[in-house]
C-alpha cells in the first residue's frame, strides 16, 4: 500500500489500513471490503427524503455505510433486497 | 519525424472531424442532429482502427471502427475511390439499427489511405414504432431495416434503386433521404480534406503522423493508468421495464497500466428492447473513459489497447441475434455508460494526483419520448423530445454538479428550445424548469435536471400520439460518490383531465400537481396526448458527492431560495434549518447532531 493514502474522499489509508476519514476509525485492510467494518443501514428509497425519491414503486432501497466512530456517512448504494454490497478496494502492493 | 509537421498533421486532422460535423449539421434538418447532436464524426486508418476520435456520441467511436473492418472483410477487392457503404445491423456494429453508419473510404493516388464515418439517428428506420426506438419490438426483425453492409454511392454516384428501397420502407422517407444526404456530404469533406492533406506532405509522411498518433495515445494513457492506483471498484445498475428488472454489474480491475471492465454476473439478455450487443457495450464503456482518463489525448486506437473487456455472451451486454435492441442506446449501454463513470470516479477519488477529477455520475438516464402524429400545418412529424439530451452534471470532489449540464457520454449534447418543438409539433409546453430535488444529494449537491408537461395545441387530430422507452422510473441510476445520494430518479405521468371540462391551468408555479387531472404513470409503450390531457417529464439529475450534513448551510439556503432543493430536504437530508430566509444555525446544528445520533443506533453490517 505504500504511496497510496485513501480509498474515497471518505475512506482513508493510514498504514495499509482503511480509515474514516473524518475520524481515523479502523475499518480493516485496505485490501479487504471496508464495508464489513461499517454500520449499515437500508431504507426504502420512498424514505430517503423529500418527494423526489418516492416512485411510488416498493423494492428499492438505499443503502447507507456509517463510520462507527463519528457516524460519517461514508458510502451510499441503490440496491435491491439481498443484492450483494459494491465492494471497492485496493491492491496491495510490494 | 519533425515535431512541427507530426503536431501540423494531427491539428489539421482535429479540424477535418470538426469541418465535417459542422457539414453533418447544415445539411441535416432533423431536430435530433441539429439541436440535440446525436451525431458523431471520425476518422480511421486504412485497416479500419480509429485514428482521429471525433465529438457527439463517444460510444459510437469504436462501434464505427468495427463498422470500417466489417466492410473491408465483406468488400475486400471491390472498394473503390467515391463509394460510400451504409451499414447499420446491430449484431454487425451498430448500436441500434436507425443510428444509421455511412463510411467511406478515402484513397490517395489510387490506394486505400483511410476512412471516414458518420452516424445520424435517422427519422425513422421503418420499426414497428415510428422513431426508431420500438418497445413493442420483440425481435430484430421488428425493428426496422437492417443492413450488415450496402454500397450506397459507387465512385461517386448514388444507386438511386439502393436508396429507394431503404426509403420504401420507413417512414417520413424525405427527412430520411436528408439524413443520408447530410451524411454523404460530411464524408464527402473528410475525404476531400484528407486528400488534400496527403497532397501537401505526402500519403507516406501523413500515414507515419498517424502511425505514431495512435503509439502516442498509446503511451500516454499506459503512464497515466500507471499513475493511478491498482484496485478493484464495482458498480451496479437497474434497469426497470414494465416491472421487469433487469441488472447490469461491473467490476473494474486496474493493474499497472491496463484496465479491465468484467460485465460477469449480469442478467440474462432482456425479451425487451434495451439490450445491447458486444460492440455496443464497448462503446459504451469507452464513452466515458475518453473523456475522464483521456480529456488531453487524442481518441484512436492506442487509447484501446490497455483495455480489455470481458462481457458474457447472451447477457443484456451482449446479447445474441435476434433479440430486440433498439432502446440500446438509452437502454444497456447507457447503463455501461454509467457502471464504467461510476468505477472510473472511485478510481480517481483513491489517487492523489486526480481526485479532483472524480465525479458521480452524471444523467444517468435518458427517456426517449418520440412524439408523432399529423402536425398544425397538416404534414406528419416524428421527433424526439431533445430534453432527453439535456442532462444534469454529476458533483465533483470540489463543486456541486452543473444544472441541466449534458451527460458525459456525449459533450456537446443539447436540447432545442420550446418554440422549435412548438413550431414542428401541434403542442404547448405548461412549463420546463429545473426540477427541486433532483440532483443527489451530498456534501457537493448533484446537478438539478429538469421537467416539463405539454399540452396538444391546435392539433388537426386533437392531439398527437407517443412513443416512449422510459425504463428509470424505479431505480436512480446517477450514483453518488463517497456518501453522496443518487440523483432522483425519473418520471413520467399522464395527467388526464377532468371530465367537468375544467381547464388544464398554463402555469408553471406548482408543477405537476397543479395540472388538473388524474395521474397515471407510463413508461414503455405508445400513448396519446389527446384534448386536454397532459404529459408530464421529469429527469434525472446528476449523483452528489460527500456527506450531506456537511455542506455549508449557506449552500442549502441558496439551493431552497432558487426553488433547487425543498424545504423538506434542507432538514430530513441536509440538516439544515431555515427559518425567514435564514439560516439557522443553532437549530441546524441540533439538527445535525440528531441525525449524526441515529445514524450509530444503526445496526452493524457484520
Amino acid at each position: 500500500m505504500s504511496g497510496q493514502d485513501r480509498i474515497s474522499a471518505s475512506v482513508a489509508v493510514k498504514e495499509g489500513q482503511a480509515v474514516c476519514a473524518a475520524c481515523g476509525h479502523d475499518l480493516g485492510p485496505a485490501t479487504k471490503p471496508w464495508k464489513d467494518h461499517a454500520h449499515r443501514r437500508e431504507i426504502p428509497l420512498a424514505l430517503a427524503g423529500g418527494q423526489a425519491y418516492d416512485t411510488g414503486h416498493e423494492g428499492v432501497l438505499l443503502r447507507h455505510f456509517y463510520c462507527p466512530g463519528c457516524a460519517a456517512l461514508l458510502d451510499t448504494e441503490t440496491a435491491m433486497a439481498g443484492d450483494p454490497a459494491l465492494d471497492d478496494i485496493l491492491a496491495a502492493r510490494g | 519525424m519533425d515535431p512541427m509537421t507530426f503536431s501540423i498533421i494531427r491539428h489539421r486532422l482535429f479540424r477535418i472531424v470538426d469541418e465535417a460535423v459542422i457539414t453533418l449539421k447544415h445539411v441535416s434538418g432533423s431536430a435530433i442532429t441539429n439541436e440535440g447532436h446525436d451525431l458523431m464524426v471520425s476518422l480511421y486508418r486504412a485497416d479500419g482502427t480509429l485514428l482521429m476520435g471525433g465529438v457527439g456520441f463517444l460510444h459510437h467511436l469504436t462501434s464505427a471502427a468495427e463498422a470500417c473492418k466489417s466492410i473491408i472483410r465483406r468488400f475486400e477487392g471491390d472498394i473503390h475511390e467515391g463509394d460510400i457503404f451504409l451499414l447499420n445491423d446491430p449484431y454487425t456494429a451498430a448500436l441500434h439499427t436507425s443510428d444509421i453508419y455511412l463510411v467511406s473510404p478515402i484513397h490517395h493516388e489510387g490506394r486505400l489511405v483511410a476512412w471516414s464515418a458518420c452516424f445520424v439517428h435517422v427519422y425513422d428506420i421503418g420499426a414497428v414504432n415510428p422513431g426508431g426506438f420500438a418497445p413493442q419490438a420483440p425481435d430484430i426483425y421488428t425493428e426496422g431495416f437492417s443492413s450488415p453492409g450496402i454500397r450506397l454511392v459507387a465512385g461517386g454516384e448514388m444507386r438511386q434503386d439502393v436508396l429507394d428501397t431503404i426509403l420504401n420502407m420507413v417512414r417520413s422517407p424525405e427527412m430520411v433521404t436528408l439524413d443520408l444526404r447530410s451524411m454523404i456530404a460530411c464524408n464527402n469533406v473528410a475525404r476531400d480534406r484528407m486528400q488534400s492533406l496527403m497532397t501537401k506532405y505526402g500519403a507516406k509522411e501523413v500515414d507515419g503522423a498517424c502511425a505514431e498518433l495512435v503509439n502516442q495515445s498509446e503511451d500516454l494513457f499506459r503512464a497515466r493508468l500507471r499513475e493511478l492506483p491498482d484496485g478493484q471498484w464495482q458498480s451496479r445498475q437497474y434497469l426497470d421495464v414494465n416491472g421487469d428488472t433487469a441488472r447490469v454489474n461491473l467490476t473494474m480491475t486496474k493493474k499497472d497500466d491496463r484496465l479491465i471492465f468484467d460485465f460477469s454476473g449480469s442478467d440474462p439478455q432482456s425479451p425487451y428492447s434495451i439490450n445491447c450487443t458486444k460492440w455496443a457495450s464497448l462503446g459504451g464503456l469507452f464513452a466515458p473513459l475518453f473523456p475522464l482518463l483521456c480529456y488531453d489525448i487524442t481518441w484512436n486506437e492506442g487509447v484501446l489497447r490497455p483495455v480489455e473487456m470481458i462481457a458474457p455472451e447472451g447477457s443484456i451486454v451482449n446479447c445474441t441475434r435476434p433479440a430486440p435492441v433498439s432502446v440500446a442506446t438509452v437502454g444497456a449501454i447507457q447503463s455501461v455508460n454509467n457502471a464504467a463513470c461510476s468505477t472510473i470516479g472511485k478510481m480517481l477519488g483513491a489517487s492523489e494526483k486526480y481526485r479532483n477529477q472524480s465525479t458521480a455520475v452524471w444523467h444517468a438516464n435518458h427517456f426517449a419520448i418520440f412524439k408523432f402524429g399529423r402536425n398544425q400545418k397538416g404534414g406528419d412529424s416524428i421527433g424526439i423530445l431533445t430534453e432527453t439530451f439535456a442532462g444534469a452534471g454529476g458533483a465533483r470532489s470540489f463543486a456541486d454538479g452543473v444544472e441541466i449540464g449534458g451527460e458525459i457520454p456525449n459533450p456537446i449534447s443539447r436540447m432545442a428550445n420550446v418554440e422549435t418543438v412548438e413550431a414542428a409539433f401541434p403542442v404547448r409546453y405548461l412549463f420546463r424548469r429545473r426540477a427541486p430535488d433532483s440532483g443527489g444529494p451530498g456534501e457537493y449537491r448533484g446537478g438539478t435536471g429538469g421537467e416539463l408537461a405539454l399540452v396538444p395545441h391546435k392539433a388537426p387530430d386533437g392531439g398527437i400520439n407517443y412513443v416512449i422507452s422510459g425504463k428509470g422510473s424505479r431505480h436512480p441510476m446517477s450514483e453518488g460518490l463517497a456518501g453522496g445520494y443518487p440523483g432522483a430518479p425519473n418520471s413520467y405521468v399522464w395527467v388526464k383531465a377532468p371530465e367537468d371540462g375544467a381547464n388544464t391551468p398554463v402555469t408553471a408555479a406548482g408543477g405537476l400537481d397543479a395540472i388538473s387531472g388524474t395521474q397515471e404513470r407510463v413508461s414503455w409503450g405508445v400513448y396519446p396526448l389527446m384534448g386536454r390531457d397532459a404529459l408530464y417529464v421529469r429527469w434525472n439529475g446528476g449523483g452528489g458527492h460527500g456527506d450531506p450534513i456537511v455542506r455549508d448551510p449557506e449552500a442549502v439556503r441558496r439551493d431552497v431560495a432558487a426553488g433547487l432543493v425543498t424545504l423538506q430536504s434542507a432538514g430530513d437530508i441536509y440538516g439544515v434549518a431555515l427559518r425567514d430566509g435564514a439560516v439557522d444555525e443553532t437549530e441546524t446544528m441540533a439538527k445535525r447532531k440528531s441525525i449524526r445520533s441515529a445514524r450509530l443506533q444503526q445496526e452493524a453490517s457484520e
